[in-house]
C-alpha cells in the first residue's frame, strides 16, 4: 500500500458534505489530519456542531476547528430550504465526542501545513472563506498545499442564481483569492455534480447494508432528496462527494483544464465562475474542471464506503 | 397564402447578408423594410452592404432605413476581424444604385408597427440599439408588435467573451430594454445557432445550385469558416439566417419559456444573457428561448430557399 495522502476536510455540513466525509473517512488512501467548519449551508455554530456529530458517527478523532463567523466581505447566506433548520436535518446523530479545538480553522490549517513533512491536500466543500483566509494570512505556506479539490461553481450554469452556485455565491471574494492563488485546483462544479445523482433505488442499496453509518447515509439521502424531488430532480445530487471522489477515483471522471475567474460584481452574475472554454481570454489554465462522471461508478464508490463502516463498527462496537 | 409583414434589423455582416437573401422566399413572412445598425462593422458599411445585398437579391422595392451608429451607453465594439474591412469579407458587390431613406431606423420600426398593429414581426440580428431607441421613443410600440425574434445571447456560454455573445455584448443596455419591453421576445442565441451549422462541403453544394446569389452565399460564409475551428463544429454557424428561418416556421425548433435578463454591470460577465433555464432559481418568464433544432430540416430549408434563386 502506497503512502496515505494527508488531507484537511473543510466544509459546511450539510448533507452532501456529510456524505463526502463518510467517503473520505472510509478511504484507505487518505490520512485525514483535521476537520474545519465554515459558515454556508447553516450558521457557523450549526455547521461546527454538525461536523462534530459526523465525526462521532464515523469514528473520526482528529482535531475539529471552527471557521470564521461570516464570509470575508459579504454577508452570510444560509440554505435551510435544502438542509433544514439544523443544517443536517433527518436522522438522529450521536453527540460530538470532543469539543472543537481553541484555534480557529485557518490557524489549525496553518499549524498542520507547517508541521507536515509533505504537502497537504485541502478538500473544501463549502464556501472558500477558510481557505482564502489561510492563503491571505500565511502566503509562505502556499507551497505546503499540494492541491485543492473543491466543490463549487459551475461553468455553464448556477443553482442559487441562474449564474452562480451556492458555495461561490456565499463568498465570491474568497473564491477569487483561491482561484488566483496558483495552487493546483480541481473544481467539482455543477457541470459534474448535477450528474452525480443518487437515485432512490441507490438509497435502498445503501440502507440494506444495515450498519449504523449506512443507515444514516440512506436517511440523509432521503431528506436531501426531498428538496430536490420538489424541484423536479430524479435523484439527489451529492455535490460535495464528487470533490472527494476526484481525489480517490479520478478515473471515473472527465476533466478539462480551463482558465476560471470569479465574477465579483454585477446585477445578476456575482459569484459566477467564468470558464474560458474557447480560450478567448488567452490566459493560462488555473483549474482542472470536472465536466463528467460515470454515475454508476460514483454510486458504487459511495456504497463501498458505506459498507466499510460495517466492518469498522463490528470490530469496534459489536 | 396571406403573408405577415417582416421588418429585418441588421448589421450586415456576412451572415446577415445570407439572412437577407433568405427573406425573399419565406413561407409565412413578407419583408417590408430593413433597418441597419452599427455592429459587425460601422453603420455606413452595414447600410451600404444591406443595399448591395438587396440589389443582389433583386429586392430593391424594400426600403432601407439607417439606424444607430453606436450603442446606447457602452463603448463601440466591432468585429472587423471576422467580417473583414467592408463587412462582407472583402467581397465587392456592385455599388448600390439607391440610398437609404431619410427616416431614421427607430421611427421606421414604429411606422411599420403602427401600419399593421399586432402583425409586424421584427427580426433583429445585430446589436439591439435601434429597437431600444424605438421602445424609448414610442411607449406604445411593444403593444403594437406581434413579436421580436432576435439573434443574440446564449443561455450557456458565449463567443466574444466566455459568457457573452457579440450582439448582446455590443449593446447590453439596449438588449435588456428589449427583453423587458413587454412584447413577446424570442431569443435565438448561440444555444440554437451553433447547432445550425453548415459544413464546407454543404457550402459548395449551395454554390453548385448555380445562381449568383447562391455562389455569393457560399463565398461570404466560407470566409468565416476558420473562426469556427475552436468550436469543433465541423462547419460555420448560420446565426442570422437560422433566426429568419425560425421566425418563418418554428415547427422544427425547440423553444422553452424562461426568464432572461442582461448583465450590464459585471466585470467579467457584462453582456451575458442571464437565463433561468438550468438553475433552481426561477425568474419572471419574459422570453422564449430557442434551444435546439432539427438540423436536417434546417438544411433542407436552406437548400429549398436558395434553389428558388434559379440556376
Amino acid at each position: 500500500m502506497s503512502k496515505k495522502i494527508p488531507v484537511i476536510l473543510d466544509g459546511d455540513p450539510g448533507h452532501d458534505d456529510a456524505i463526502a466525509w463518510v467517503l473520505a473517512a472510509a478511504s484507505p488512501m487518505l490520512d485525514i489530519k483535521a476537520v474545519t467548519s465554515v459558515c454556508g449551508n447553516q450558521t457557523i455554530e450549526k455547521t461546527t456542531y454538525n461536523a462534530g456529530r459526523i465525526m462521532a458517527l464515523t469514528g473520526l478523532t482528529v482535531p475539529l476547528a471552527m471557521g470564521r463567523v461570516k464570509p470575508l466581505v459579504a454577508d452570510a447566506i444560509i440554505a435551510p430550504t435544502v438542509h433544514g433548520n439544523s443544517g443536517l436535518d433527518g436522522p438522529t446523530l450521536p453527540e460530538p465526542a470532543a469539543e472543537p479545538v481553541p484555534q480557529d480553522a485557518c490557524t489549525l490549517m496553518a499549524q498542520i501545513l507547517e508541521a507536515s513533512e509533505e504537502p497537504v491536500v485541502l478538500i473544501p466543500t463549502g464556501p472558500l472563506t477558510n481557505v482564502a483566509t489561510l492563503l491571505l494570512l500565511y502566503p509562505h505556506l502556499k507551497h505546503k498545499i499540494r492541491h485543492i479539490y473543491l466543490m463549487g461553481g459551475g461553468i455553464d450554469f448556477g443553482n442559487w442564481t441562474p449564474a452562480a452556485e451556492f458555495n461561490i455565491l456565499v463568498d465570491p471574494e474568497a473564491a477569487d483569492v483561491v482561484f488566483r492563488s496558483g495552487v493546483p485546483i480541481t473544481m467539482a462544479g455543477l457541470d459534474v455534480t448535477e450528474q452525480a445523482l443518487v437515485f432512490p433505488e441507490d438509497f435502498e442499496r445503501i440502507r440494506a447494508l444495515n450498519n449504523p453509518v449506512a443507515t444514516v447515509v440512506a436517511e440523509w439521502l432521503d431528506f436531501f432528496y426531498g428538496f430536490h424531488r420538489s424541484i423536479g430532480y430524479p435523484g439527489a445530487p451529492v455535490h460535495d462527494a464528487v470533490a472527494v471522489a476526484a481525489l480517490i477515483r479520478p478515473e471515473i471522471m472527465t476533466m478539462v483544464d480551463l482558465y476560471v475567474a470569479v465574477e465579483l460584481t454585477g446585477d445578476y452574475c456575482r459569484g459566477a465562475t467564468v470558464g474560458d472554454k474557447l480560450g478567448v481570454l488567452k490566459k493560462p489554465a488555473n483549474a482542472r474542471v470536472i465536466m463528467g462522471i460515470d454515475r454508476k461508478a460514483f454510486v458504487d464508490l459511495l456504497a463501498e464506503a458505506a459498507a466499510y463502516y460495517g466492518t469498522y463498527h463490528s470490530g469496534k462496537e459489536a | 397564402m396571406n403573408k405577415l409583414p417582416l421588418l429585418l434589423d441588421c448589421d450586415t455582416g456576412v451572415d446577415d447578408a445570407v439572412a437577407i437573401l433568405f427573406t425573399k422566399y419565406l413561407n409565412t413572412l413578407e419583408l417590408v423594410a430593413v433597418t441597419t445598425v452599427a455592429g459587425n462593422v460601422e453603420v455606413e458599411h452595414t447600410t451600404r452592404n444591406t443595399l448591395q445585398v438587396l440589389e443582389l437579391a433583386q429586392m430593391t422595392h424594400v426600403p432601407v432605413y439607417m439606424g444607430a451608429d453606436k450603442p446606447l451607453l457602452g463603448e463601440t465594439v466591432t468585429a472587423h476581424h471576422v467580417h473583414g474591412r467592408n463587412g462582407l469579407n472583402e467581397i465587392e458587390l456592385p455599388l448600390p444604385k439607391r440610398a437609404a431613406e431619410t427616416m431614421p431606423a427607430w421611427d421606421a420600426i414604429y411606422a411599420y408597427a403602427k401600419k399593421s398593429p399586432g402583425e409586424l414581426t421584427v427580426v433583429a440580428v445585430g446589436p439591439l440599439t435601434n429597437l431600444a431607441l424605438a421602445i424609448a421613443k414610442y411607449k406604445e410600440l411593444p403593444g403594437l408588435l406581434k413579436r421580436i425574434v432576435l439573434m443574440g445571447g446564449a443561455a450557456v456560454g458565449g463567443n466574444v467573451t466566455p459568457c457573452a455573445e457579440f450582439n448582446v455584448y455590443a449593446d447590453p443596455e439596449a438588449a435588456d430594454m428589449v427583453f423587458t419591453c413587454g412584447a413577446p421576445v424570442y431569443m435565438c442565441g448561440l444555444d440554437v445557432t451553433m447547432r445550425a451549422y453548415v459544413t464546407a462541403q454543404e457550402l459548395d453544394e449551395i454554390a453548385a445550385l448555380g445562381s449568383k446569389q447562391a455562389v455569393f452565399a457560399r463565398d461570404v460564409m466560407q470566409g468565416i469558416l476558420k473562426f469556427y475551428s475552436a468550436y469543433k463544429l465541423g462547419g460555420v454557424a448560420f446565426h442570422d439566417p437560422v433566426t429568419v428561418l425560425y421566425a418563418d416556421d418554428e415547427s422544427y425548433f425547440q423553444t422553452d419559456q424562461a426568464g432572461v435578463r442582461v448583465e450590464t454591470k459585471g466585470k467579467l460577465t457584462r453582456g451575458k444573457t442571464v437565463t433561468d433555464l438550468y438553475s433552481d432559481k426561477q425568474m419572471e418568464h419574459n422570453a422564449s428561448v430557442v434551444t435546439n433544432l432539427d438540423r436536417d430540416v434546417f438544411l433542407r430549408r436552406v437548400f429549398e430557399i436558395m434553389a428558388q434563386y434559379g440556376a
